[in-house]
Parts: structure tokens; sequence; C-alpha cells
């Protein structure tokens, strides 16, 4: 039988405690025993980014790491974006500029980018490029991404309601 | 015909609202998409978000082999494993499901089983299915079943495959080659007597693949109280699937009910009949629900590619430039695709003289079995060779003959007044203006201050080049194309279906049998019924989810061929149209009107110039589910219609073998500029410019977005993209390590521009777009690259334009040896 192990995780502010097998990965986790099906799962070995969630504050792939390494961690996933229904700003910035498709990769954009304006909240279109390349996206050619999080940063600058 | 020209996200001007008698308030306008917020907020539902109670997990055992016969299979020691509930395997597939009906039944036609039994024909390709409690147990399990191959000799070059001695990939077949013709279309032989200048190549296309996020998939139910098998999968076709998957286990269609939910991304290739049928099987097995969704790995090994292939093209013209017969040779490598053979030859037809006034063809097919993935759909299916071959061919001939390439082609254009235009294969052009769009793609990027930068980059001894390559984009395939190599008759034409009902509180709902993967329908098809029923854009809700018991489908149904503007608006059209009627008739009885006098206005029926004297949609909709003694006399109850729509360009091709294979004509000109870096041997794509012609737009903002992303594909194809074997059948790219998809650092920004003629063959003007960027850009970023370096005589012959093969034609130039021949790969 494989093993388990008893995690407790924050995610959007809701704590789970649950028992993880140890080799399960934290994209699982979370969509099976969180329920939380916002985040996808692309291609499982790190490379299309549409995984990602902020876990203590910083990208992660969650396929690449296993539930159990983040026991204890404050996690970030798409759900917790919007407050009240209202849109976050970069949500609301990628509905007005297009910015997704088929909408499977969003999640994985939405968090990448939430992570560089947080870092850097005013980029330059050269280094959005660069901080979303590690996500994939087959549908936009991602100009109306890029569009779309330099809009969000300008709108960030504003103060607004809930940061 | 208009050209206006105008800028995507502007508001139409107000000549361009009134849409074939409709007064447009929504149809034109770059509205934001209504099926957005909730994919933004995590809360789309997509297949593998569906949960079934007592669901079981499923993982296949697939060959590790290119060819082999199976010798033996035991899975005891998986059935073994805790937590392993069925196995089926390919004998026990064979005994309990017939073989997959082909979309294009080739003549030969191999049997094609869910599962492989006797032999294994390609390094993937599936053996047995496990299913247990969880994905992983099921993988474990999966790994201990143990089978034992005879590996045999794999055939991997598609011109080898063809030898007569080459092993064969299917014996019932008799021969790797499943279908090869000639066709002459015109005076070829003559128009080669005649021609000043011959000029041959040889290119050759690689095999690559759209890739989607979300890979493909499906959770089969059986109910053996009803009888009935509920099948959620993300496949792009519906209408197709539900009979073959009700054939091949035995069932009738009303047994089986086919749900599609939010698709993330397909561009063709996201289907696979036979995987549903083995999942199918383990679910009638088990007694349980069981799910399967292909791993990244899986989904690139053994899904579909895009046919690789090459073509021998000479071309026969006069010193002037004009361009009088091509005699082309094809060779499209199947792989061991038995669903749509010769679809990628077949389609080739449509764009064979592309935007040119070429007036003869001599065109000779071969479809060929490989042991390789199965080949199949994918953004524009075959045209994007057809379109590197024939706009590669363009500069070859502008270069020998001294023109500039912008030159060469505006002597070869169709002229704008020869609309309808019908090319020597068939294909009929319904209009456009190719000149103006490649004037406007010229003007778009300023060509003539490229060419300057580029000067001086050379006298900097850098790398500059400009790439060109027009194309039309044909949309909506018309199926009776298949009977040039089927020889049956049996499946023609193309139509969808559509249902507009207006609930009891006069709000709208509309279902349609086209699966949407990306496209915004919600939004779309939403603007198309709020003008025609004169409501709000937020009272339509139009069905996300497909459902075979509840939206209405014909075999035609489905994602693909960029059918939507080219024949799905026709039934969306209808069905509002016909509930349109019945709201006017309803409400003319009411208010004691003629029909005639009547308008819809806001949600409203009223009296035109009387607007007080009205009834509303709920008003009308109460006396129509409700009120029925209110009804005229006679009238059926209920304010809902099915309409279903056959494009009207679609016939039989004709005795000349003249097809209309797809039937509505977009069409772009594409331009870009990018820097060769001699030392790394790396292109960058500098500059993007897309300027295209796609009729009227429903919704511009969507229009756009197509445009950026078909390009973009089009670019990875060119630069990154493919799927590599070695001369014994392994993949050698099996991740997105190896299979490189361009990233936001690889896409330069796109520009864009526009021309709107619209067709006069659909109900709005509309036309296809989708695969639109994905057919000529592989061909401008060639263009371009061999411009840039054709100080060094570099000949670009095949794709991707990897730094690796790139090196290679940069030192064998350097050592004086250019032009090398391509590889097939």
């Amino acid at each position: 039988m494989v093993q388990q192990r008893e995690i407790t995780v924050t995610v959007n502010g809701q704590r789970y405690t649950a028992a993880a097998p140890v080799r399960q990965s934290l994209v699982d986790f979370l969509r099976e025993t969180c329920g939380l099906t916002g985040t996808h799962v692309g291609c499982e070995h790190g490379v299309c980014g549409a995984c990602t969630v902020l876990l203590d504050g910083a990208s992660v792939r969650s396929c690449l790491m296993l539930a159990v390494q983040a026991d204890g961690a404050e996690i970030l996933t798409v759900e917790g974006l919007a407050r009240d229904g209202e849109l976050h700003p970069l949500q609301q910035a990628f509905w007005e500029h297009h910015a997704l498709q088929c909408g499977y990769c969003t999640p994985g954009f939405l968090l990448t980018a939430l992570e560089l304006l947080r870092e850097n909240p005013t980029p330059t279109e050269a280094e959005i490029r660069e901080a979303l390349s590690g996500n994939l996206c087959i549908c936009t050619g991602y100009v109306n991404i890029v569009r779309a999080v330099q809009a969000a940063a300008g709108a960030l600058r504003v103060p607004r309601p809930h940061a | 015909m208009t050209v206006t020209g105008q800028p995507s996200t502007a508001a139409p001007p107000a000549s361009a609202r009134d849409w074939q008698g409709l007064q447009a308030r929504w149809m034109g306008t770059a509205v934001k998409r209504k099926e957005d917020p909730r994919l933004l907020m995590g809360q789309g539902r997509f297949l593998d978000d569906i949960r079934l109670p007592g669901m079981l997990h499923a993982a296949f055992v697939r060959s590790p082999h290119a060819h082999a016969r199976i010798r033996r299979i035991d899975t005891a020691a998986a059935r073994a494993l805790p937590g392993v509930v069925g196995i089926v395997t390919g004998l026990e597939a064979r005994q309990r499901s017939g073989s997959l009906r082909p979309l294009i039944p080739v003549p030969s036609e191999p049997p094609n089983y869910c599962l492989a039994a006797d032999k294994v024909r390609y390094v993937g390709d599936p053996v047995a299915i496990v299913a247990a409690v969880d994905r992983a147990t099921a993988e474990d399990a999966a790994a201990l079943v143990e089978v034992e191959y005879e590996e045999l000799p794999a055939v991997i070059d598609v011109e080898q495959a063809v030898e007569p001695d080459a092993p064969l990939v299917f014996e019932e077949a008799g021969s790797n080659v499943l279908w090869h013709d000639v066709f002459t279309y015109g005076d070829v032989d003559g128009a080669f007597a005649q021609a000043d200048v011959v000029v041959s190549e040889r290119f050759a296309i690689h095999r690559y693949a759209s890739t989607p996020i979300e890979c493909f998939g499906v959770i089969a139910d059986w109910d053996p109280g009803q009888a009935l098998l509920t099948v959620y999968t993300n496949d792009q076709r519906p209408g197709l699937t539900i009979g073959v998957v009700a054939e091949a286990l035995g069932l009738s269609e009303a047994q089986v009910r086919l749900i599609c939910p939010d698709i993330g991304g397909g561009f063709g290739n996201k289907r696979r009949p036979a995987y549903i049928v083995a999942v199918s099987l383990l679910a009638m097995a088990t007694g349980r629900p069981v799910k399967y969704l292909e791993d990244r790995r899986e989904n690139l090994t053994a899904l579909m590619h895009a046919c690789n292939g090459v073509m021998y093209i000479d071309a026969a013209v006069r010193r002037d430039g004009t361009v009088l017969a091509l005699k082309i040779r094809d060779y499209a490598d199947e792989g061991t695709n038995l669903i749509s053979p010769a679809q990628h030859s077949l389609l080739k037809l449509g764009n064979m003289v592309n935007t040119y006034r070429i007036g003869a063809v001599r065109y000779e097919p071969y479809s060929v079995l490989t042991n390789k993935c199965p080949s199949g759909a994918n953004r524009g299916i075959g045209k994007p060779f057809m379109c590197f071959a024939i706009e590669r061919l363009m500069d070859r001939i502008a270069e020998r003959l001294g023109l500039d390439p912008a030159e060469l082609r505006f002597r070869n254009f169709i002229p704008p007044d020869q609309f309808p235009y019908e090319t020597p294969t068939g294909a009929y052009y319904d209009s456009g203006n190719f000149p103006e769009t490649l004037r406007r793609a010229l003007a778009l990027l300023d060509y003539e201050g490229l060419r300057r930068e580029q000067a001086r980059a050379r006298a900097e001894g850098r790398y500059l080049g400009i790439g060109l390559s027009v194309a039309v984009e044909p949309a909506s395939s018309n199926m009776a194309a298949y009977v040039l190599v089927t020889g049956k008759k049996t499946s023609t034409g193309v139509g969808e279906t559509a249902k507009v009902r207006v609930e009891p509180d006069g709000t709208v709902r509309v279902a349609f049998g086209d699966v949407c993967s990306g496209q915004g329908y919600e939004t779309a098809a939403a603007q198309l019924v709020a003008d025609v029923l004169g409501v709000d854009l937020h009272a339509v809700h139009v069905n996300p989810w497909f459902d075979s018991f509840t939206t209405p489908w014909m075999a035609t149904s489905g994602n693909y061929a960029n059918k939507f503007a080219t024949t799905d608006v026709g039934a969306i059209l209808g069905a509002a149209q016909k509930v349109r009627d019945k709201i006017l008739a309803i409400a003319a009885h009411l208010l004691e009107a003629p029909p005639e006098d009547l308008e819809l206005v806001d949600g409203r029926v009223q009296v035109r110039g009387v607007p007080d004297r009205g009834k509303t949609l709920r008003e009308i909709a109460q006396v129509a589910y409700r009120n029925l003694l209110a009804l005229p006399p006679g009238m059926e109850p209920g304010l809902e219609a099915t309409h279903f729509y056959a494009n009207p360009l679609a016939k039989l091709p004709d005795e000349a073998h003249r097809v209309r294979g797809q039937l509505i004509f977009t069409n772009a000109a594409h331009i870009c500029l990018v820097e060769v870096d001699p030392e790394t041997a790396q292109v960058r794509v500098l500059r993007y410019g897309v300027v295209h012609d796609c009729g009227r737009e429903i919704n511009p903002l969507i229009v756009e977005g197509q445009v950026h992303g078909a390009t973009a594909h089009g670019i990875g194809a060119a630069l990154f993209e493919e799927f590599v074997y070695d001369d014994r059948g392994q993949l050698l790219t099996t991740t997105f390590m190896d299979y490189l998809k361009p990233t936001t650092c690889e896409v330069p920004p796109i520009e864009t521009g526009h021309l709107e003629t619209p067709s006069p063959f659909t109900p709005l003007g509309t036309k296809g777009v989708g695969e639109g960027g994905a057919i000529p850009a592989p061909a401008c970023v060639a263009n371009a690259v061999e411009d840039a370096l054709r100080p060094l005589g570099i000949r670009i012959d095949r794709l991707p334009i990897t730094p690796d093969r790139l090196f290679h034609l940069l030192r064998a130039a350097r050592a004086g040896q250019v032009g090398l021949s391509p590889s097939s790969g």
C-alpha cells in the first residue's frame, strides 16, 4: 500500500488537513483533496506552467512538487484571486484584452503575472515577456496576454479596495 | 465589394450596421467574451474536473517498439496488484468490439481495432488498458503487464516506404501506399512546352502538432439497466464520433450519449475514437465509470501528428514571371493513420494554386503508411505544406528572374474582378482582393523601409531577411471531396444544426452541434441571436457543453475546418429567424396588428411608430408555454426552433476530378523581418505583420485573437516544433523539453491589418478564421531566413529551421558547398 502522511495547507485562506499519499503531486492534492479544479495539469513535467500556484508567495509548478512538501505552506490558486465575485485587476485585464481563448492555461498565467507585478509593479514589455516565458499558451500567440499584463500593471498602481 | 480596412478594435462604421437586412447592435462589435469570467476564476468545467461516483482511472500499456509482433501478453501480475479492477487486452477488445469506421475509407481499408492484438505499428501503440482505483495504481499496473514482442524491421522514411521491398505496416493493405492517383487539370504539357524557364524544387515538411495544453481524454459510464453508454470526452467532432463508437461497440446511436465539457484547445488533433471504445470496454467490464486522460508524453507520442512529407514541384514560367503551370508529386506520411488517410493530400487541392492565376496543374499524391504515430488533422491540414511549397517556389522564381518577390506575386494574382473564380483543381474562390491584401501588408511593415534597413545591416555584416507569403485560407470541408479517394458517395457536403429557444421568462437559450475549444462561440452565437431577436446580449445563453441528448447534431457536427463562420452561422441564424417569425406571429395576434408593422426592440415587440403598443418577450413566451388559448388559432405552442443548414456551395467532384474540397476563402498576406546570428545560428523574428480578409467579422476581438494564435502556431512550426524519429522509429521528442513550443520570448508582437470583402455565399458575408495564420506563416519565416542568408547562398528546403540545422548549412556554405538537399525526416 502506498504510504500516506497527514498534511495541513492553507489554500486561499482556508485550512485543509488531510492524508496525502507520499507520491501525490501538489496539483493532484489541490484538485482531488481540496476540490479546487481551477489549477490545471498540462504536462506534468514542469514546462507548460499551467499548474502554477503561489506557495508562500513564490510561484511553483504544482505538478513538480509533492503534496507532502507543501505541508504548512500558504498557497494561492486561481480561485483565490477574485474577491466577493469581483475580478482581480489581472483577471479584469485578461478579460478586456481577450488574453484567453480556451482558458486552460490561463490560471497559470494569472499567478505567474501576479508574482511578477508584486515584485516589479512597472515592468517593461521585455520584462513581462521574460517573466511569462515559462508558461505555454497555444491559443493566443501571447500578444494579448502581454497587453493584458501591461494594462493590469497600470491598473494595480491605482489604489483599489483590495490589494 | 467593400474594402474598409477598419482597425479590428474600432466599432464598425454606420453602414456596416446593416447586416443583410438586420440592424446589427451586437454583430460586428468587439464585445468582451461571455465565457471569460468563469474561465478566469478557475470555474471552467473541463474533462478532468468531472468526477463520477465510483469512478476508476485507466492507463494504457503501450508498445516500446515501432514495429513488432505480439507473442504473448501476461496480465497476472497486474491483476494481482491491490486496487486494480479490470484489464482489457487487444485480443479481448477484438472479441468485444468491431473495427472503427474511418472518415475516409480507402479502397484497401485495413481493419482498425481499438487496441493492437497481433502487431504493434508505432512506438506508443496501445496493446492493453488497465483500470484501477486511482491513476497512479493504474500506471503501476500497466507497468506490470508483461508483453513479449518479436521485433520487426520498421519503415520510417516516407519515400522508402513506397519501395516494393519495404516492410509492410498493414499486411492486409498489401502495400504501404494507401492511396495514389494522378490528376491532370488543364494543358500542363502544353504549358511546360511554352515555358521560358522551368523551376524545379524539392521541399520537405516535418511532423508537428498543435498540442493543446489540455490533453485528450474520455470518461465512459455504462448503465446496464438502460443499456446506455454515457461518454464524456473533449473530442472535437462529436457528430462523427457517436456513430463510430456505437458501431464498434455494437450499440445503436440512441444508446450512446456523448457529452463534451469545456475543451482546453483543439486545433484538429483532439480526437481518438479508439480510446473511447477501449475505455468503454473497461467500463462495461468493470461496471463502474472509467476515466482516461492522456499524459503529455502519451499526447506527444501517440495521439496525432500533422503529416510530414516530401513534395517535388516543377513550375513552368514565362520570362515576365507569369507562372503557367505546376507539376507536383507529393508524398504524405500518414504514419498509422487509418481514420482520415489522404486528407492532407485532398485538402491541398484547395490551395494548390494559392492566390495565383495558374492555369494548369498536374497533381500526383501518395498517401503512405509508416511505423509512426497516426497522422491526422492539425490546424490547416496539408494546406500549410502546400503554401510552404508554393510560396517558397515563388521566391525561387523571383530570384531566378531577378524580380522582387512582391512584384512577382503582383504579376500572378487572380485579379479582383474575376470572382467568383474557379481554379484548375475546381476550388471555387468566392471573393477577395489579393493585390490589395498584399499592398496593405507591405505598407503595414513599410516594405521599402525594411529593404533599406536590410541593406544597412548587410553593410555592417548582419544578416537581416524579409519574408513575404500570401495565402488563401479555405473554410468548411465538403465531404464529397473524399469521393475522389473512396469512390463512395455516402458522405457529402457539410452542415450544422442549431436550436434556439425562448424560455418562459423571455430569456433565450441557444445550442448547436459545434463544440467550442476556445473560439468564443458563447459570445459570437449570442451576438447573432441577440440581433435577430432584438434582445440584450446578456439575455442570450449559449450552451457551452455539447450533449447529444439535448444538443441538435448531425454527422458533420463539430469543431473543425473553420466551420463556424461559414456553416454554423447559417444554422444559428435559421433557428433564430424561425423563432423570430413565431414571436411576431403571436405578437401580431395579441396586438391585433399585421406582423410587418411590428419590430423587435430591447426585448419587446412593438408596433413601429407606436412604441407604447407592444408586448415584452416574456409576455409572449408566457402565452406560448402557458396561456395556450391566447395563441393564434391552430398555432403549435412553444417558442423554440431547430434549423439544419448545409453550405450551399458543396457539390460532387466532376468528371475531370475538379473538386470543391473546401468552400469559402479567406485570404491573407504575411510579412516578417528576421535576423540570423551567423555564430549561434539562431533566428530571431524581429517583426511580424499580417493583413487578412475574412469578410464580415462577427466579433473583431475574437478574429484578431485567432489570427495571433494561428500565426504563432506557424512560427513555431517554422522554427521550433518537430517530432524527431530515429531510424528504428523511436520518437526522440516526447516531452516539452525536446518538443519545443514557442514562448513569449520567441513569438514577436504580431501586427495586424484587415480588409473586409464579404463572401456573397454565406448568410452574413462572414468567412473562416482560425486556421489562417498557420498556413502562410511557415513559408513567410522560411522566405525571410533564406533572404537573410542569400549572400551565403543558403537554401531553406525543409523545416523547422533549428539552430542545429542552420549551423550545418552555415558551415557547409562557408566550406563552399551550398544547397544541401533536404532529408525527408
